[in-house]
């Protein structure tokens, strides 16, 4: 069991193939009531934490496997997200990641859930943190429900990370 | 992005980050106003418009989606869970995750609030190992929680050979409507040790 785990390409691993997508909406509401109730300084620094901490282990698969596994994981992560429609590609010196349906906004909207605005930034802080521990950066332009994510390393990185080619989700 | 495959890990871990931030009442308020009444409204307007029947339709959906392997038992003014096998905490052990002091707390602490607005209260215990057992009854209902086998039959886990053994923590939740209800004997929650039966502590007294 602890050997078939370590090989997964997700670190965390489940007996079902695919989560629940309710789910969707605690993560949502988890981002609303921090920014209500600590601010969205408050918000910022759960992602950072949530990519740092929670996210070491991915961090060191990246670290260990370079692009390849940033690439596996990916492709693994929205294999079991339910509704998810992404094509990841794999470049000398990049990863891609084009997201044709978010599968959490595809779910918030079609559950009538208000969305959280900041909701696709999430994405960049909490990978960049994760990314940052492994030697890689990511940018991520576009959102609310569709956008492209590059993963390269850091000192191949396409210029700082530009907070306003993340959309406001909707 | 977090998704929903790993959900139950992050959310976890977020409870600690939020204990240290503003405590155990930051965790709590979370637990009753981002998850009851935020995530979870839809489960509110379910029970609170059909009552028993909405918490059989509203678990039979949510179980299901996480594979949780759990059986319902029913009587006139009662709706009892037995859960043999639970998702979320299934996953936390599965994957070695431990942050928070007790992560089961959560149930009770988004579920009592709501079935509180609706007009029922809880009784509950868990062992901290994945199994649980609930029943819903009214709040104007004063019934003691069912004797073992009583309501769930064969499938009452209380009388599987791994819900209480040594070392073992039981919860217990009595008329509860929050996580932190106190511990006298008809109101609120104590914990004993699963073999000895000896209570390692109560809850703070609280106003009914």
């Amino acid at each position: 069991m602890v050997a078939a785990l370590m090989m997964h390409p997700l670190p965390y691993h489940d007996t079902k193939p695919v989560g629940a997508a309710d789910f969707y909406f605690a993560i949502n509401a988890t981002f609303r009531f921090i920014r209500e109730k600590l601010g969205s300084d408050a918000l910022s620094a759960y992602w950072q934490d949530l990519g740092r901490e929670y996210m070491a282990p991915v961090s060191h698969l990246w670290k260990v496997g370079g692009l390849p596994a940033v690439a596996e994981y990916w492709r693994a992560f929205f294999d079991a997200e339910p509704g998810a429609k992404v094509t990841v590609t794999m470049e000398k010196d990049r990863v891609l990641l084009d997201i044709q349906t978010c599968p959490a906004i595809r779910h918030l909207r079609a559950g009538g859930r208000t969305i959280d605005p900041g909701f696709c930034q999430h994405c960049y802080c909490v990978s960049e943190a994760a990314a940052e521990k492994a030697g890689f950066a990511v940018r991520v332009k576009g959102g609310n429900g569709q956008c492209q994510q590059t993963f390269s390393p850091r000192d191949q990185a396409f210029g700082p990370q530009i907070m306003e080619n993340i959309e406001k989700a909707l | 992005m977090i998704g929903c495959y790993d959900f139950c890990g992050h959310y976890e871990w977020t409870f600690e980050w939020l204990r240290q931030q503003g405590g155990d009442d930051l965790v709590h308020q979370f637990w009753d106003k981002a998850i009851g009444q935020d995530s979870q409204q839809h489960a509110a307007a379910l029970i609170a418009e059909k009552g028993f029947s909405g918490m059989k339709e509203y678990w039979a959906h949510t179980l299901a989606e996480e594979a949780a392997g759990y059986t319902f038992a029913e009587d006139p003014g009662v709706v009892r869970i037995d859960m043999h096998e639970c998702p979320s905490k299934g996953f936390l052990l599965l994957n070695g995750l431990e942050q928070y002091s007790d992560y089961c707390d959560h149930c009770i602490g988004w579920i009592g609030p709501m079935m509180k607005k609706a007009g029922f209260q809880i009784h509950h215990e868990h062992n901290h190992c994945g199994k649980c057992w609930w029943e819903f009854r009214r709040s104007s209902d004063s019934s003691p929680a069912s004797d073992t086998e009583k309501l769930a039959g064969k499938n009452d886990v209380r009388l599987l050979a791994d819900w209480a053994t040594k070392d073992q923590q039981i919860d217990v939740f009595r008329n509860a409507a929050h996580s932190t209800d106190d511990g006298s004997p008809f109101r609120g929650r104590i914990r004993y040790s699963g073999l000895s039966g000896k209570v390692i502590c109560k809850a703070t007294l609280r106003a009914p």
